[in-house]
């Protein structure tokens, strides 16, 4: 068994960001990672990212993962990819399993005195009839073809779902050169910002509001998408008969909503909240983003589905938190910080769309605090 | 005025309307930047790159930007610092008017191309001369294309037509059917355990009133992807069974271990 001061799964944006908070304090850090490259879902953003100077607006995620990392090396974090976590074997002791070089596995029990669970979220699906043909598949994951991998998934894209991940992957694949032939919406309204409809509506691609894909429709002799049915629903969400129409397509995104992965957090006993707006079931913690088990931390889209500025500066408030309940901080200094990454969360979640985070993570916090 | 979250932007007339329209006036002198963002997002970047002082957002930060048209010279730099790429450079000093636009489409167009110009859904409006491209360092790739347009088409013309599309795929059109169906229950809910909608039905029918008993009775959720793909359409279907409300389902027990590993990792 390995013993650390604090352990960080997942070095997305909140892990990369807490790691550096806490390892610059003096703290001893072991950031973990499942995937081969570090950065989560950050370095799959090559749109420039809204916000203050102060949350680097107008630099692209990608540009602000790369500092991340850079910094993370300054700071001396111990980094450990191709690690998963698989389960919790004792107090405060996760079970990795860790790939070496050469490819072979080996389960290594570490213990922390400080867990910060940061592994993200993950997208939903929608069951239409033919949603398991190939051709059909997250947005995330076409997101991650185009950004990471360079390939295109499709030439015809049908998008289902305007929030802002549906919005801004379409405008995404077609700069990878797809064409996106309609984004799906079941509400009445576009989901994500306007600004984002903006951009792919100037590129002429049209948004079928109250509408839900009906079937996905592999070709003649073909296995893989060719077409989807849509239809459109009435107030109640119900499909209205005689409007479906048929929409050439070789590709389906599903970009309908993340949720929470909490099975880590909650093995650690750590209770689950239900708030819709972030995704549903999520952990319930406090203003430091600490859980009601103490010494276990939860930020970034674990926490309660944002964006990934939000999701940094939970991190660093994890990691701040951390940092001064190891001692590395002195009672000044953590509140001098955590007052500065407070504000700056707090002005993130201004205004129509972040008011409904603000009150959605008021009330998970309002939560954890009867646990305390 | 139209919603913007039905159609994704204002046209300009509503833009003028709103009070967020440079005045004709102003158009007429030179260029000026048309700031078209009208949703209270936090966010400030055109406000830090005009170094005229032309742009104020000020506090709080989701304040739509305010224009002082009389000290914007039409410089563009805010152009390419907008994350929306919601802002336009609109010049109506000559003959013709010019339009410029952020483009993050590859192929750039050429100085002295004729493209196809499209207003703000996408919609052919003219062919118009393109007179610069601006892809310098500084524009952190997000080029500024330059065109030339009539000037009573300059408040509608926002953007150009993509140049890799074909002129097939100017034409997708939708076909009519109507072969209505229903969700079947063969449809697979479960992937890596191939149980079907028919088979959740069932175990609710027998009694599965949680997503741990469904997932007992018919392995939705054992599989593979442990239950990351399934889990939440097996909360639906239960849901819509037996009209549990969302927060009355509780996600199943987590159990290590929660991903895959191969057996040779327990043989210490």
């Amino acid at each position: 068994m390995e013993k650390r001061e604090i352990l960080i799964i997942g070095a997305g944006p909140a892990g990369l960001a807490a790691s550096i908070e806490a390892a610059r304090t003096g703290a001893e850090v072991l950031l973990v990672d499942e995937n081969d490259t570090p950065g989560g879902q950050l370095f799959k953003q090559i749109h420039k990212f809204f916000g203050s100077a102060k949350h680097k607006a107008g630099t692209r995620g990608i540009h602000i993962g790369q500092q991340l990392l850079e910094q993370t090396k300054e700071a001396g974090v111990e980094f450990w990819l191709n690690t998963t976590a698989v389960g919790v074997v004792g107090d405060r002791q996760v079970a990795l399993v860790r790939k070496n070089e050469d490819g072979i596995s080996e389960t290594i029990v570490v213990e922390a005195e400080k867990i910060l669970v940061a592994c993200g979220g993950a997208e939903n699906a929608v069951n239409f009839d033919g949603w398991t043909l190939p051709g059909v598949m997250g947005a995330g994951a076409a997101q991650t073809m185009v950004n990471v991998r360079r390939v295109l998934p499709g030439r015809k894209i049908l998008m289902v779902g305007s929030g802002n991940v549906g919005l801004i992957v379409s405008y995404q694949l077609m700069q990878a050169g797809a064409d996106v032939v309609g984004i799906v919406e079941a509400a009445p309204k576009i989901g994500g910002y306007c600004v984002h409809a903006g951009k792919i509506r100037r590129a002429g691609v049209p948004v079928y509001l109250s509408h839900t894909v009906l079937h996905a429709d592999a070709g003649e002799g073909s296995e893989e998408v060719s077409s989807a049915v849509i239809v459109q629903l009435d107030e109640r969400f119900q499909p209205i008969e005689g409007t479906e129409k048929r929409i050439d397509c070789d590709t389906i995104c599903i970009a309908t909503g993340l949720r929470p992965q909490i099975k880590l957090s909650t093995l650690l006993g750590v209770k689950n909240g239900f708030i819709p707006e972030l995704g549903g079931w999520m952990p319930i913690h406090d203003e430091n983003m600490e859980t009601n088990v103490k010494g276990v931390f939860a930020a970034g889209d674990t926490a309660g589905v944002e964006e990934a500025s939000t999701a940094m500066d939970e991190g660093r408030m994890a990691g701040v938190s951390m940092a001064y309940d190891l001692g590395y901080l002195t009672e000044e200094e953590a509140a001098e910080r955590k007052q500065e990454i407070a504000e700056r969360l707090k002005a993130l979640r201004l205004g129509p769309f972040g008011e409904r985070r603000q009150n959605a993570k008021d009330r998970i916090v309002a939560e954890g605090k009867k646990h305390e | 005025m139209s919603d913007i979250t039905k159609t994704g932007f204002l046209n300009s007339a509503e833009l003028r309307e709103a009070g967020r329209y440079p005045s004709e006036e102003r158009l007429a002198k030179g260029p000026t930047a048309v700031i078209e963002c009208c949703q209270n997002i936090p966010c400030n970047p055109c406000e830090t790159a005009c170094r005229f002082g032309a742009i104020t957002v000020g506090d709080p930060i989701t304040n739509l930007p305010v224009l002082d048209e009389s000290k914007c010279v039409g410089c563009g730099v805010c152009i390419t610092k907008c994350p929306g790429l919601a802002i336009f450079v609109v010049d109506k000093s000559k003959d013709m008017a010019t339009v410029s636009f952020p483009f993050e489409y590859l192929p750039l167009p050429e100085k002295g191309d004729t493209v196809k110009a499209v207003d703000r859904a996408g919609q052919y409006v003219c062919d118009a001369r393109v007179l610069r491209v601006n892809n310098a360092p500084a524009n952190d790739s997000t080029p500024i294309v330059t065109i030339e347009v009539p000037k009573e088409l300059s408040d509608d013309i926002r953007s150009i037509r993509r140049l890799n599309l074909s002129e097939e795929d100017e034409k997708a059109e939708l076909l009519k059917i109507d072969d209505w169906s229903a969700v079947p229950d063969d449809l697979v809910v479960c992937r890596c355990e191939e149980v079907t909608a028919g088979d959740i039905k069932k175990a609710i029918a027998e009694g599965a009133a949680t997503v741990e008993g469904i997932k007992k009775r018919t392995r939705a959720g054992m599989g593979l992807c442990q239950g990351r793909t399934c889990s939440k359409l097996v909360s639906r279907i239960l849901g819509s069974q037996t009209g549990m409300k969302a927060d009355e389902i509780k996600p199943d027990t987590a159990r290590m271990p929660i991903k895959p590993v191969s057996f040779g990792v327990y043989k210490e």
